[in-house]
């Protein structure tokens, strides 16, 4: 990543950044916005931490993991390029809801979540174009979760024909 | 039967009906007619005229039957009983094949159809409209029943005409009577001394001119003009607007009415039982202790009971309000479409026969009213006579499958090569059959696996290779658990190849997307497997594919081998733990922000309905037309008959007009609840 220019120049091609004005990138780039290289393995952040940044995938896989007592950490969803991690840096109570790990060498496009929510909150016309898409995201998570939970692939009928 | 040119009628004294008998016990055959017993008129055999139920009559209404003792002298002087002729047409029980098991060696005999040669005395018009209705289900098509073909073409039709009509009487507004006009071969019209007599085939005329009856008079035939008139009048305000009904019927699927009615319904199944044309049934099996022999038979069976749309995919209707809305839109709307008329012939058994009395004819009122009353009665529409059929063309999208899955009990024997897990509770099913046919299944396409003592298990056959089928098969139930036991070399039934499956011919020179939940993988292999031997004849190829969790993944090694091949494989599990590097959530985040629009893409999708569903809406967004999304409704699959019924949504029968559909042509069945 060689300077935050180009990072906002990949952020226009994923669907979060796309059509974005020009008003609101420079905006965003005044919230503490750094590009960030994570290595597989790495913690992005932990569920239940209230001070984690809100970030854009800009190349990698995060997945979302929450830990189970006596099954360890489930992965429960991956997010890919172009896809946001950490919303609940914007929605309060503001703690993550899961843990974020890079599972191959991811680059991240970081917001500080205080001075992030600080220019929303100052600024509506950036709030306008921002939190529709913030809503999409977590719509679509939503979605997601509700056909996992269905557990479509298991043999539900109590009995089978066969 | 070759109907012959009308004759004067003749006058029968009623006295001479048992030389009517005699000759037809003299042509060798058993005389099947109406004798007054249980309270009820019911169609068994009889050897004299003095059987017949002279002086009784009947009397009903929703949920009422009785018979009544009167001085007339007649002796069809009823309408119609609970039984139709479809218990000697379509028997309650009909055998379809024997299989034994000797050691490892099994081997299956069809069943032979030898019926008795019979005589059906006193068919009423609604009635001989049945036996043609039965024609159109069992013997027009190609998916023709040859037990049934043999019964009726080995019974003669000796109708009796109406000249009263009951409450329940709806004959008029079907178009069905209560004239008979067509499909017999003698019709009498009975008066206080006799029976005016006419032919309606050349067996008929032979009878007739054996009899050498002296003609009619005209005020005899003045008599039955008036009775069949007294019996027409008595229906005119009893009967339900027909014209358009299948239109009305299909848009009021949710209906209020359907879950009113349902808490009505005991779910009871005699309507199905008593109408003659309801022809489900299933296929059972009656095995001996050792489960050396086995007796595969057909049974009649019902869309009422609560176990007839379970399938591999659940149990797709359990409500009862879902099997209600079955059972009438199939009979008045979705059979126009299967069979070109409807599947009611207005005899009104199942207003009488219903015990707590739900009449028909107030519930299509109530839930598809015409939008006007007509000024003048339906025209009377006849089904064609027997000769005139011709098989309906069905909903095809590629003519060129070849396809003929009728129940011809023509199961032949496959030696088992291995059995071999693919994931927990998956496994690989590798038969070598010894009827090279089978190796002509295309992709999609299924098998019927039958061992005896057990049900047969429809089966998609997930590749075609080395002279060999491969099969994969989830253990869910006591036969496929019984798969796993077997050793090489053993032996199973196979029958097939069934079905229509993906049109691989339709994606020739556009980009292919094939989007596979779970097993659904499994009928979406030879599909790859065709499309990677043409690699070159096709545009991009995705493979979207997900699975429950990584370890529940099929065919690990072609994951690979497939993307090697110049085919994008996208993986997504629904949960995984910390050593899966892949992706996680549902399948349709493979295809999100994806775009073919104006590429003509097709697609070929295969799992779970809701997962399919959720597919295909992700699908339409990205630009993939309904006419180019296919999708397998193998789920629904029951025995494979043919024409059992079990897997109908609405006009289809998912084992011959699929498993492959395409979006369009299920339209709004697709996801419907209860359908």
């Amino acid at each position: 990543m060689s300077s935050e220019r180009s990072v906002f120049t990949e952020l226009g091609t994923g669907w979060f950044g796309a059509g974005l004005s020009p008003h609101a990138l420079t905006r965003l780039g005044d919230c503490c916005a750094s590009a960030r290289s994570y290595a597989a393995g790495d913690e992005i952040m932990r569920e239940g931490d209230d001070r984690h940044p809100f970030g854009i995938v800009i190349a990698g896989r995060v997945a979302l993991r929450l830990l189970v007592p006596e099954r360890g950490a489930i992965t429960i969803l991956t997010v890919e390029p172009g896809d946001v991690v950490g919303w609940s840096a914007l929605v309060a109570p503001y703690r993550a809801t899961s843990t974020a790990v890079a599972v191959e060498p991811t680059d991240l496009l970081e917001f500080d979540a205080e001075a992030l929510r600080r220019a929303l909150r100052e600024d509506p016309a950036l709030a306008a174009t921002v939190y529709p898409r913030i809503l999409e995201a977590v719509a679509r998570r939503l979605g997601a979760t509700r056909h996992q939970l269905l557990d479509l692939y298991t043999q539900q009928a109590e009995r089978v024909p066969w | 039967m070759v109907t012959a040119a009308p004759q004067r009628p003749a006058f029968l004294p009623r006295g001479e009906l048992d030389r009517l008998l005699d000759l037809l016990h003299e042509d060798g055959r058993t005389v099947i007619g109406p004798i007054a017993r249980d309270g009820a008129i019911v169609y068994d055999e009889i050897r004299s005229a003095a059987e017949l139920p002279a002086g009784w009559t009947d009397e009903q209404a929703p949920g009422r039957y009785r018979l009544n003792r009167t001085d007339s002298p007649r002796l069809f002087n009823y309408t119609v009983g609970p039984q139709g002729w479809k218990r000697y047409t379509q028997p309650p029980r009909v055998p379809l094949a024997t299989a034994t098991r000797d050691g490892a060696t099994v081997s299956f005999e069809p069943a032979v159809s030898e019926p008795q040669r019979l005589a059906f005395l006193g068919v009423r018009a609604c009635e001989i409209a049945a036996l043609l209705v039965q024609d159109r289900v069992l013997a027009a098509g190609p998916f023709a029943d040859d037990d049934f073909r043999a019964r009726r073409a080995n019974a003669m039709v000796i109708a009796v005409q109406c000249t009263r009509a009951g409450s329940t009487c709806f004959c008029t507004s079907m178009g069905t009577g209560p004239e008979v006009t067509d499909g017999y071969d003698l019709v009498l019209t009975e008066l206080d001394d006799g029976f005016v007599v006419g032919a309606g085939s050349q067996a008929g005329e032979r009878l007739l001119s054996q009899l050498a009856p002296a003609a009619a008079s005209k005020a005899q035939q003045q008599a039955v003009t008036d009775g069949v008139a007294a019996a027409r009048a008595t229906m005119a305000d009893q009967g339900v607007a027909a014209e358009g009904l299948p239109a009305r019927l299909m848009d009021r699927l949710d209906h209020p009415r359907w879950a009113e009615v349902a808490d009505r319904c005991l779910a009871c199944a005699n309507c199905t039982m008593v109408c003659p044309t309801c022809f489900c049934t299933s296929v059972g099996n009656v095995s001996d202790l050792d489960g050396a022999t086995n007796q595969t038979e057909r049974r009649w069976d019902s869309c009422f009971n609560g176990d007839f749309a379970r399938v591999a995919g659940g149990n797709f209707r359990p409500r009862r309000q879902d099997r209600y809305r079955q059972w009438l839109t199939h009979k008045f709307a979705t059979w126009h479409d299967q069979f070109g008329t409807s599947g009611c012939v207005g005899c009104g058994r199942c207003i009488a026969w219903c015990p707590v009395g739900i009449d028909v004819r107030e519930e299509l009122a109530a839930i598809a009213p015409p939008y006007e009353e007509p000024a003048a009665p339906p025209p009377a529409i006849r089904p064609p006579s027997l000769d005139a059929l011709v098989p309906l063309p069905m909903v095809s999208y590629s003519p060129s499958v070849a396809q003929e899955p009728a129940f011809r009990a023509d199961t032949s024997v496959a030696t088992v090569r291995a059995v071999a897990g693919e994931t927990a509770d998956t496994f690989m099913l590798w038969l070598q059959p010894d009827d090279e046919g089978l190796l002509a299944a295309r992709p999609g396409q299924f098998v019927m696996v039958d061992q005896p003592g057990f049900s047969p298990v429809p089966i998609s056959v997930s590749r075609v290779a080395d002279g060999a089928l491969w099969l994969t098969v989830r253990a869910a139930g006591a036969a496929t658990q019984a798969f796993t036991t077997l050793q090489p070399g053993a032996q199973v039934g196979l029958r097939g190849p069934l079905g229509r499956g993906w049109p691989i011919d339709r994606a020739l020179g556009r980009d292919v997307v094939i989007v596979a939940g779970g097993i659904g993988l499994a009928p979406l292999r030879p599909a790859l497997d065709a499309v990677l031997a043409q690699r070159d004849r096709f545009g991009d190829v995705l493979l979207a594919y997900g699975a429950r969790t990584p370890a529940d993944r099929l065919y690990l090694p072609e994951l690979d081998a497939w993307a090697h091949a110049g085919v994008e494989v996208a993986q997504i599990v629904d949960r995984a733990g910390p050593e899966w590097l892949g992706q996680v959530g549902v399948v349709t985040q493979l295809l999100d922000r994806r775009d073919w629009k104006g590429r003509q893409a097709v697609a070929f999708v295969c799992g779970p309905e809701r997962m399919m569903q959720a597919t295909v809406s992700t699908l339409r967004t990205a630009g993939i037309t309904r006419r180019r999304i296919f999708v397998s409704m193998e789920r629904h699959m029951d025995c494979g008959v043919g024409i059992c019924g079990h897997c109908q949504i609405g006009p289809f029968f998912v084992c011959r007009d699929g498993p492959v559909f395409t979006v369009a042509e299920l339209g709004d069945l697709f996801g419907r609840e209860g359908m």
